[in-house]
C-alpha cells in the first residue's frame, strides 16, 4: 500500500471549509497543496499523518490581483503558472525566474508558491525572490486574517510564523517599479536541482547612485536571508568596480553557511559574494 | 510464376528497430513488480546497525508471536554459510559470534504474507553487536599504504611486469609522478533490484527476477543452499537496466529470499525501494592510482610505474577480476618497453563494491589519460601530438606481451576525433585561466584515448567455452520459426535485436520468424554472463555459427525431402534448388518438425589455438580483441561561480563490425552520459556511521536531459575476423574515457589540474581560489 493511500485526505471546496477543518489541528504538516515536498518527505520516512487537508485548487487561493502598490498572488498559484505569466514577469521578474528553476516541468505544474514558502526549506527556490520584494504573507484562520512581512516569516530552520490553524492564502508583493531584479541559482545540475547557493536582488540605481537595494540568499543559513549589512553598505553609494569588489567581500564576510551533501561551506561563502557581484554587474 | 531467386537477408549493419521496443514504449512489458504473483510472501533483510563488531545476538520481538511470518538466520542455512563468489569468504548471513564487517551486513531475513507485516517484523528484531573500530574509506587505507605498505589489508594483489623498470628510469631524461582519485558510483538502473524465489516440491528452487547473469546464482549458492546446480533454476524477467549492478548482487538476493522460502515453503519475493537499493547494493570501486613515468627529451616513454588500489569493501566478492581489468588498462594504449603495474584490492568496512560498466577500466583510464596530458605539458608538447607520437598501434606489444594485430583501429580513432572536433584549433583558443576580450567564460578542450579489452580477461573465454543453441520451433502463431537459446540478457543494450539480426543473416531468414525468449537456465545452455563487453563478440559468434549449423540441417532436410537430393540453399526465407520450384521456409520447416520432431544448431565458442595466457605472471594475450576510442570534450567554466558546462563531446569508436548502428550509437551516447555523471556530479561517500551519504535521488545527482552535451559519435570498423560477424566489445567502452577528457579540458580552460573526480564547481573553486580555501 502506498503511503498516501493510508492518509485520510479531505478535499474542502472552499477556503472557509478548509479553515474549519484546519481549526482543530495541532500541526501544519497536514496541509497538502501540490504535495511535491510532503510526498517526497513521507516516502523518505518522515512519519505521515493520519489525515490531511488538501488546499489544492481552492478558488480563493488561485487568484492573482494586480494593484498599483502590490500584486497579490494566491498561495495556490503554481510555479508553472508563474513561469508563463507575462504580466507578472514585468513586475516581479526574479520571482518568475525562480519559479522556472523549481524542479522540472512536472514539479512546476504541481508545486505552489504557498507550498514552497510553507515548506520553509532554506533552499526553497522562490524564497529569496519573495524576500527582495519587501512584501508580506497573508494568513487566514477562523479568527481572521493577518499579514506577516516576508523578512520575519521564516523564523528558523523549517519554522514559519504561522499557527497550525492558519492557512497561507496569498503573497502581497510590491512590484519592482524602476528597480532592476536579478535571480541566479547555482544548482547541483541544470534541472531537478536543489540549490547550492542562490541569490535574488532588487536594486534601484539613479544617476549612477544606488537608491535602494534588497539582496537575498538561499541555502547559506537556516532560513532564506536578506543581506541587510550589504544592502546598507550599498545604499547611497556610486556604483563602481571598487564598490562591487567591496560588496562581494562584505557578503562573504557576512554569511556563515554550512557544508552538507550538496556543497562545502567555503564554496557557499565564496559564491555568496560572487552572486552579489553578479547582481551589481547587471544593473 | 514463382520467382526462382530470392534476395539474401542482410540485416547486419542496418539500424533495425529494437524488437523489444513496442512493449517498452507502450508500457506493456511486464517487469517483476508488474507481475501479480498470487500467494507469495514478502521478504525483508535485517541488517547490522554498525559497520564492524562481533554479532552477539539476534532477538526477535513480540511481532513474531503471530502466524504467517518466518525469521531466517544463519542457523537456517542448509549447508555451509559461504557464498562462492571468487574466494569463498563471504557468509550469506552473519553468524552469531562472527565478525560483522560492514554497516547493513545481512544478519537475518524476515518473510511475511504482506510487505507491511514483514517490514514491521524486521524492525522488531534486535541486533546485539560488540562494536569494533572500523576502517571505512579508501583515504584511510591509502594513508596506511603510504606510511606502512605492509600493513595495508589487501584481499588480492597482482603485478604486471614488462622489461626492466630500473633501466627504464635510468634511460629517462625526466620523470612525472602524480596521484589520481575517484570515488564510488551508483549504477542507478531504473528498475530496482528484485526477485521471487519459489521453493519446489523436490527441494529445488526457482528464482525469477531482474537478474543480469542467470547462471551466477546457479553456481554460487550450492554450498549454502546445499543444492547442486541443476536444483537452482533461474528465470529472467524483463530487466529495467543493470549496468553491472545486477551481475553479482542478485546471487545474494536469491540466497536471502531462498532461506525463508525453504523454511516456510512459501514463495518469497524481495524487492528494494530506491533508498535501500542505493544503500545496500554494490557500487563502482573507489580508486587511488599513482603513476610515475620516465621519458626521453623527444617524448619516448621509457618507464611506466603504477600503483592501483581499489576499495573492495568488506569482502572480495568479484573485486579481484575488477582489479585485473583495471591494471590491464593502466598502460595499454601507449608504447613503453618497461612497465610495472601493481594492483591491490584493499579491504574496508564498507559495502562490498561490485560490477559496474567499465569494471576497473574507467578508474585506470581516468589516471593514465590525466597523466598523459601532464607528461605532454612537461615536454612542451600538445596533448594530441604527444598521443599521436606514442600511442599503441598494430605491431606494438602491450604490457603483458601481447602483439596488437592489425585489427586495432587505434590510430584511426585518434586521428578522426582530432579532425572532427577541430581539436588543434580549439586547443590554441583555450583560455588557460585568462579571459579574452569579450569572453565571459573560460573555454577549454580536452582529449582522451583508450582501449577496452573485449570479453573475459586472458584465457577466460577459451576455458569457459560459451554455449548457444538456435532451434527450430513452432512459434506462438502456430507457424514455424526460430528460438535463440542463450543466457545473454536484454537489459536495454539491445542484445535481443542484434542477435535477431545475426541469426536472420546467418539463416537468411525473415527476422519476423525469429524469437529470443527470456533466459531460463532450465532451457538455455550457458553462454556466460552478460558482462565484460563480450556478448556481441563472443555470444554473437556462437549464435551466428549455431544458426549456420541449423541452416545446414534445414538445407540437407529440404534437399532430400523436396529436391530429390539436389543441393538446396535457404536464402531469403525460401529453399532454392537449381531448376526446381522454391519451397518456402514455412513449408520446409513444418515438414521438418513433423518428421524429425525438433532440430537445432549448436555451437561452443573457440578462441584461436595460439592464444597464450599465464594467469600467475599476467603474461600473454590479455584479451582476444580490443575496442578503441578517442573522446574530445569541449567545456566552458563560468569564472563567476566556477560552474562547469560540457558543451560538446566527440567520440570516435572502433568496435569492429557494427551490427546495428542505431542501437550502437544509442549505447555510446548513453555510456557517455553515464560517464559524464561520473566525471562531473555523481558523488557518494561513506559517512562516519558506515552508510552511504547520498542515498536518495534527491542527493545522488545524475545528469538530466538538460545536462547532456551535443554528441558527435562516429564508428571506424576494424572487425575481429576470427569471430564472425566480426564485432568487438561495445558496452563498457563509452564509460571509460570521458572523465579525463573533461579534466584535461578543465586544465586547458583554467590552467589547473584536478586529480579527483567528480569535477565539481567546489573542486574548480578550490583550485582557482586556494586562498579562500575549501575542500572539493
Amino acid at each position: 500500500m502506498k503511503i498516501t493511500e493510508k492518509i485520510d485526505v479531505r478535499f474542502p471546496r472552499t477556503l472557509a471549509e478548509a479553515l474549519r477543518l484546519q481549526a482543530g489541528e495541532q500541526t501544519r504538516g497536514k496541509l497538502l497543496a501540490g504535495g511535491t515536498d510532503l510526498m517526497v518527505q513521507w516516502a523518505a520516512g518522515v512519519p505521515a499523518p493520519e489525515r490531511a487537508t488538501s488546499v489544492w485548487n481552492l478558488p480563493e487561493l488561485s487568484a492573482i490581483e494586480m494593484a498599483p502598490d502590490a500584486i497579490e498572488i494566491g498561495a495556490g498559484v503554481t510555479h508553472a503558472f508563474l513561469r508563463d505569466c507575462v504580466q507578472i514577469r514585468r513586475h516581479l521578474p526574479a520571482l518568475v525566474a525562480a519559479a522556472a528553476t523549481v524542479g522540472a516541468a512536472q514539479i512546476q505544474s504541481r508545486g505552489t508558491l504557498g507550498g514552497n514558502a510553507a515548506n520553509a526549506s532554506p533552499a526553497g527556490d522562490t524564497a529569496p525572490a519573495l524576500l527582495v520584494t519587501g512584501g508580506s504573507v497573508v494568513l487566514a484562520s477562523l479568527s481572521g486574517r493577518r499579514e506577516v512581512p516576508l523578512d520575519r516569516f521564516w523564523i528558523d530552520y523549517r519554522k514559519i510564523d504561522a499557527r497550525p490553524d492558519e492557512i497561507i492564502v496569498a503573497f502581497r508583493l510590491p512590484p519592482k517599479g524602476r528597480a532592476k531584479e536579478r535571480f541566479r541559482k547555482i544548482g547541483t545540475r541544470r534541472a531537478q536541482a536543489i540549490s547550492k547557493v542562490m541569490a535574488a536582488s532588487r536594486i534601484l540605481v539613479e544617476k549612477g547612485r544606488i537608491v535602494s537595494a534588497a539582496i537575498a540568499l538561499g541555502s547559506v543559513a537556516p532560513t532564506p536571508v536578506r543581506l541587510a549589512q550589504v544592502e546598507a553598505f550599498l545604499v547611497g553609494k556610486k556604483l563602481s568596480p571598487k564598490l562591487i569588489d567591496e560588496a562581494e567581500q562584505l557578503a562573504q564576510a557576512t554569511v556563515a553557511p554550512i557544508a552538507d551533501i550538496r556543497s562545502s561551506a567555503e564554496y557557499r561563502r565564496w559564491a555568496s559574494g560572487r552572486l552579489v557581484r553578479d547582481a551589481l554587474e547587471h544593473l | 510464376m514463382t520467382k526462382r531467386t530470392s534476395k539474401p537477408v542482410r540485416l547486419i549493419g542496418k539500424g533495425m528497430p529494437r524488437v523489444d521496443a513496442d512493449g517498452k514504449v507502450r508500457g506493456t512489458t511486464r517487469y517483476l513488480n508488474d507481475i501479480d504473483y498470487k500467494g507469495i510472501w514478502h521478504g525483508v533483510v535485517v541488517r547490522s546497525p554498525v559497520p564492524r563488531g562481533i554479532l552477539r545476538a539476534i532477538v526477535p520481538g513480540p511481532a513474531f508471536a503471530g502466524d504467517n511470518l518466518v525469521l531466517a538466520t544463519a542457523k537456517d542455512i542448509p549447508g555451509e554459510n559461504v557464498v562462492h563468489m571468487h574466494d569463498r569468504t563471504m557468509p550469506l548471513l552473519a553468524e552469531i559470534g562472527g565478525e560483522i564487517r560492514y554497516r547493513g551486513e545481512p544478519v537475518a531475513v524476515v518473510a511475511a504474507a504482506t510487505p507491511e507485516q514483514a517490514a514491521a517484523a524486521a524492525r522488531d528484531v534486535r541486533i546485539e553487536v560488540d562494536e569494533l573500530p572500523p576502517l571505512l574509506t579508501l583515504d584511510e587505507a591509502v594513508a596506511i599504504f603510504k606510511s606502512a605498505p605492509g600493513k595495508l589489508d589487501t584481499m588480492k594483489e597482482q603485478t604486471i611486469v614488462k622489461g626492466d623498470l630500473a633501466q627504464g628510469f635510468t634511460a629517462a631524461d625526466d620523470v612525472v609522478e602524480a596521484e589520481y582519485w575517484a570515488g564510488h558510483q551508483e549504477q542507478l538502473y531504473l528498475e530496482n533490484q528484485g526477485l521471487v524465489v519459489f521453493p519446489q516440491k523436490d527441494g529445488s528452487i526457482l528464482s525469477e527476477g531482474s537478474i543480469q547473469c542467470p547462471y551466477f546464482p546457479v553456481h554460487e549458492l550450492n554450498d549454502p543452499l546445499k543444492l547442486p546446480p541443476e536444483k537452482i533454476r533461474v528465470r529472467q524477467t524483463p530487466i529495467g537496466g543493470a549496468f553491472g549492478g545486477k551481475e553479482d548482487y542478485p546471487t545474494m538476493l536469491t540466497g536471502y529470499a531462498a532461506l525463508p522460502a525453504l523454511k516456510s515453503g512459501k514463495p518469497v519475493k524481495i524487492t528494494y525501494e530506491r533508498n535501500e537499493d542505493i544503500l545496500f547494493t554494490p557500487k563502482r570501486h573507489p580508486v587511488w592510482v599513482r603513476f610515475k613515468t620516465g621519458f626521453k627529451k623527444d617524448g619516448t616513454l621509457t618507464a611506466i610505474e603504477c600503483d592501483y588500489i581499489l576499495d573492495g569493501g568488506a569482502y572480495l566478492t568479484i573485486s579481484d577480476v575488477v582489479m585485473y581489468r583495471g591494471i590491464l588498462h593502466c598502460a595499454l594504449a601507449y608504447r613503453c618497453d618497461n612497465v610495472v603495474i601493481r594492483g591491490k584490492v584493499a579491504r574496508t568496512n564498507s559495502f562490498p563494491c561490485g560490477a559496474f560498466r567499465g569494471f576497473g577500466a574507467p578508474q585506470a583510464i581516468w589516471g593514465i589519460e590525466s597523466h598523459m596530458d601532464a607528461i605532454a605539458a612537461r615536454l612542451g608538447k600538445t596533448p594530441h601530438e604527444y598521443r599521436l607520437q606514442v600511442h599503441a598501434r598494430p605491431g606494438d606489444v602491450t604490457p603483458t606481451g601481447q602483439t596488437l594485430s592489425d585489427e586495432n583501429g587505434s590510430t584511426a580513432c585518434l586521428k578522426l576525433a582530432l579532425k572532427r572536433s577541430d581539436f588543434a584549433r580549439k586547443l590554441r583558443q583555450a583560455s588557460r585561466g585568462k579571459l579574452r576580450k569579450g569572453q565571459k567564460k573560460f573555454v577549454g578542450v580536452g582529449l582522451s584515448f583508450f582501449a577496452h579489452g573485449s570479453a573475459f580477461t586472458g584465457d577466460g573465454e577459451a576455458k569457459f567455452k560459451a554455449k548457444g543453441r538456435v532451434e527450430l520451433a513452432r512459434l506462438e502463431d502456430g507457424k514455424p520459426g526460430i528460438n535463440i537459446r542463450v543466457s545473454s540478457t536484454e537489459m536495454g543494450q539491445g542484445v535481443h535485436t542484434i542477435f535477431t539480426q545475426i541469426a536472420a543473416d546467418a539463416l537468411s531468414l525473415d527476422a519476423a520468424r525469429i524469437r529470443f525468449p527470456m533466459a531460463d537456465t532450465g532451457l538455455v545452455p550457458n553462454s556466460g554472463p552478460t558482462v565484460a563487453s563480450r556478448t556481441t563478440m563472443v555470444v554473437g559468434n556462437v549464435v551466428y555459427r549455431a544458426a549456420l549449423d541449423l541452416k545446414n540441417q534445414i538445407e540437407s532436410f529440404a534437399a532430400l525431402r523436396f529436391f530429390k537430393g539436389a543441393p538446396a540453399e535457404l536464402r531469403g526465407s525460401r529453399l532454392l534448388s537449381k531448376g526446381a520450384r522454391p519451397v518456402s521456409f514455412e513449408t520446409a520447416a513444418k515438414a521438418m518438425l513433423a518428421e524429425i520432431g525438433s532440430a537445432s544448431g549448436f555451437f561452443e565458442f573457440l578462441l584461436p589455438a595460439d592464444i597464450r595466457w599465464d594467469q600467475a605472471t599476467f603474461k600473454g594475450d590479455s584479451y582476444p580483441g580490443y575496442s578503441w576510442s578517442a573522446n574530445v570534450a569541449e567545456i566552458e567554466i563560468d569564472p563567476l561561480t566556477c560552474e562547469l558546462e560540457v558543451k560538446r563531446v566527440t567520440a570516435i569508436v572502433d568496435i569492429g563490425r557494427v551490427i546495428n548502428p542505431v542501437t550502437a550509437t544509442g549505447q555510446v551516447e548513453g555510456g557517455l552520459t553515464q560517464a559524464l555523471g561520473y566525471a562531473v556530479m555523481e558523488k557518494i561517500g561513506t559517512g562516519k556511521n558506515g552508510l552511504y551519504d547520498a542515498a536518495r535521488l534527491q542527493t545522488y545527482i545524475i545528469p538530466t536531459a538538460l545536462d547532456v552535451p551535443e554528441y558527435d559519435v562516429k564508428f571506424v570498423e576494424y572487425p575481429y575476423s576470427f569471430a564472425p560477424p566480426g564485432a568487438k566489445g561495445l558496452g563498457e567502452l563509452p564509460m571509460d574515457g570521458l572523465a579525463p577528457a573533461i579534466a584535461n579540458a578543465i586544465e586547458a580552460a583554467i590552467g589547473r589540474r584536478l586529480r579527483q573526480i567528480p569535477l565539481t564547481p567546489e573542486a574548480i573553486f578550490a583550485a582557482l581560489h586556494p586562498a579562500q580555501g575549501g575542500t572539493p
